[in-house]
């Protein structure tokens, strides 16, 4: 039973942490311009989440140490620094974003005014993060999220040609227009593989404590939470790609992706999308959040975790405070968060190297990892997936210019 | 730490977490102050923390260290009582003088309901 409950974290990570703002705006662009033709990105960008995300729960189980700590480590104060202050900023702007979406989502559902919403958003995620234990916070967004599952059965209701679906499960390059195309695909593998996901959940490996014994539990967390998320991924792609695509249809607006869910189901399939979405990105905003302070944390050594009292870590608390402050000022100037998102997935892309070549390296580390350390497989796919994170850091802003934001 | 055990110190022990005896993170391995390096037989016997020694860590250590305050902190290595994934001291941080920014920031936090 313990362990049934346990998988939940997976259900976190996949929810709050996979589908967030970045997998939503991605999907459903992506998904409104090429129909089904970037699905196999989606795969790929999962199987890779999956890959570094049991390396650095299995890191964090045996050794008790985070992805910054190994950062520091093995990268040493000056990269290391460089990359804490790469990733804090690309942090900074996806919790802005997140934040901006869930006032959004609030809007489209009370009609209220958007800066007070903001500022409600801020307020309500301060609340719950002070009060709630780390597996409560788990569970409320990690449920709540799966109201999204509704998209799949708004991708069925909207009858998409199967036959182009599981060709876009295929590998292949587009037959026009390669460059917005490649930005879209830089995006989805930026959007799927966005870093906050295993600075956050290295932590809390840490944070709940886990051994050696959890192992199993691990890779089933990582499995079942983020193959979840690619499921998620696929149903907002297809809806958009059955839905947007024939219209000629640009989602400009987060409202828009819950139209996949309406226009199939009505009302209730609207509220659930909505519903939905705001709970999958108020927990990323909270996941983000704690990644933030996570790092500045481990990269500095203080005391850190959601499980020591506030008063038991006390830079690590005003540490996440003053990070929702700052979210709360950016995306009070008016900023829009589709575009802020945009921006922050493609710029996250830029810091994956910085993030996944020291958990390689600490990985393989025999020192402390003993037998736990990798195997063929777990470093076949590991550096297999080094080369993708290269080739997608290098790429990704050249493209982001020349294509205008995938704008063509 | 018995000195017979081999560590690369570069790898092993440099910019590693620091925990007190009774479990705190309290720092990180931020410089090592070394002995008989020129006699060709060096000797680690201090672990130096603090924004100072950020100083000696290149060009952005030196940046880094404009941002913060605090002093440097030197716990003699017979202090050390095990190194694995983190270096794990003999005291407490409050008898080693070490995690005193984390004591200085409690005060703005503990008034807080809950805290």
């Amino acid at each position: 039973m313990k362990k049934v409950l346990q998988i939940a974290l997976g259900i976190l990570a996949a929810i709050g942490g996979f589908v967030d703002i970045g997998d939503l705006v991605f999907n459903v662009e992506a998904g409104a311009q090429f129909g089904y033709q970037l699905l196999w990105v989606v795969v790929v960008g999962v199987v890779g989440i999956i890959v570094y995300s049991e390396m650095c729960g299995r890191v964090a189980a045996v050794s008790k140490r985070a992805v910054f700590d190994a950062i520091r480590e093995r990268l040493g104060f000056g990269v290391g620094f460089g990359a804490l202050v790469s990733s804090q900023l690309v942090n900074l702007m996806t919790l802005a974003a997140e934040v901006g979406g869930v006032a959004l989502v609030l809007q489209l559902l009370s009609g209220l005014p958007y800066r007070a919403l903001i500022v409600l958003a801020i307020l309500a995620l301060a609340f719950v993060i002070w009060v709630s234990p780390f597996e409560w916070i788990e569970r409320i967004f990690g449920y709540g999220g799966l109201a999204l599952l509704v998209f799949a059965v708004g991708a069925i209701k909207l009858h998409p040609d199967w036959g182009s679906v599981g060709h876009g499960l295929v590998p292949h390059l587009s037959s026009s227009d390669h460059l917005v195309y490649a930005y879209f695909a830089v995006g989805l593998l930026g959007a799927a593989m966005t870093p906050y996901e295993v600075y956050f959940y290295s932590s809390g490996v840490v944070e709940e404590g886990w051994t050696p014994k959890d192992l199993g539990l691990n890779r089933a967390n990582v499995m079942i939470g983020y193959g979840l998320g690619g499921f998620l991924s696929f149903a907002l792609m297809i809806t958009a790609g059955a839905l947007f695509l024939p219209l000629g249809v640009e989602p400009q607006f987060i409202g828009t992706v819950a139209l996949g869910a309406q226009v199939p189901l009505g009302t209730i399939g609207l509220i659930l999308a909505l519903v939905g979405i705001l709970f999958a990105v108020g927990g990323a905003a909270i996941d983000t959040c704690f990644s933030g302070a996570y790092n500045l944390a481990q990269y500095f050594g203080w005391e850190w975790g959601k499980y020591r009292r506030p008063s038991g870590a006390p830079r690590f608390t005003i540490a996440w405070a003053i990070l929702l402050v700052l979210a709360l000022l950016i995306i009070m100037t008016g900023i829009d968060p589709v575009m802020l998102t945009e921006y922050a997935v493609i710029f996250s892309v830029v810091a994956l190297p910085l993030t996944y070549i020291p958990i390689l390296l600490v990985a393989n580390d025999r020192s402390y990892m003993g037998r736990y350390a990798n195997g063929r497989l777990a470093n076949a796919f590991g550096l297999l997936y080094l080369v993708v994170i290269l080739v997608v850091a290098v790429s990704a802003i050249p493209l982001m210019i020349i294509t205008n934001q995938g704008q063509g | 730490m018995s000195s017979a055990q081999e560590l690369d110190l570069g790898l092993g022990i440099l910019d590693h977490q620091l925990v007190d005896s009774e479990g705190r993170r309290c720092g990180n391995v931020d410089d090592l102050e070394l002995e008989g390096v020129r006699e060709g037989s060096p000797k680690v016997i201090a672990i130096l923390v603090g924004p100072p020694v950020w100083r000696g860590r290149g060009w952005l250590g030196r940046f880094a260290s404009l941002f913060a305050r605090g002093q440097t902190v030197r716990v003699p290595w017979e202090e050390v009582e095990k190194v694995d994934s983190a270096v794990h001291l003999r005291k407490t941080a409050g008898e080693l003088r070490l995690g005193r920014g984390d004591d200085r920031a409690r005060r703005w936090v503990e008034w807080i309901p809950g805290s």
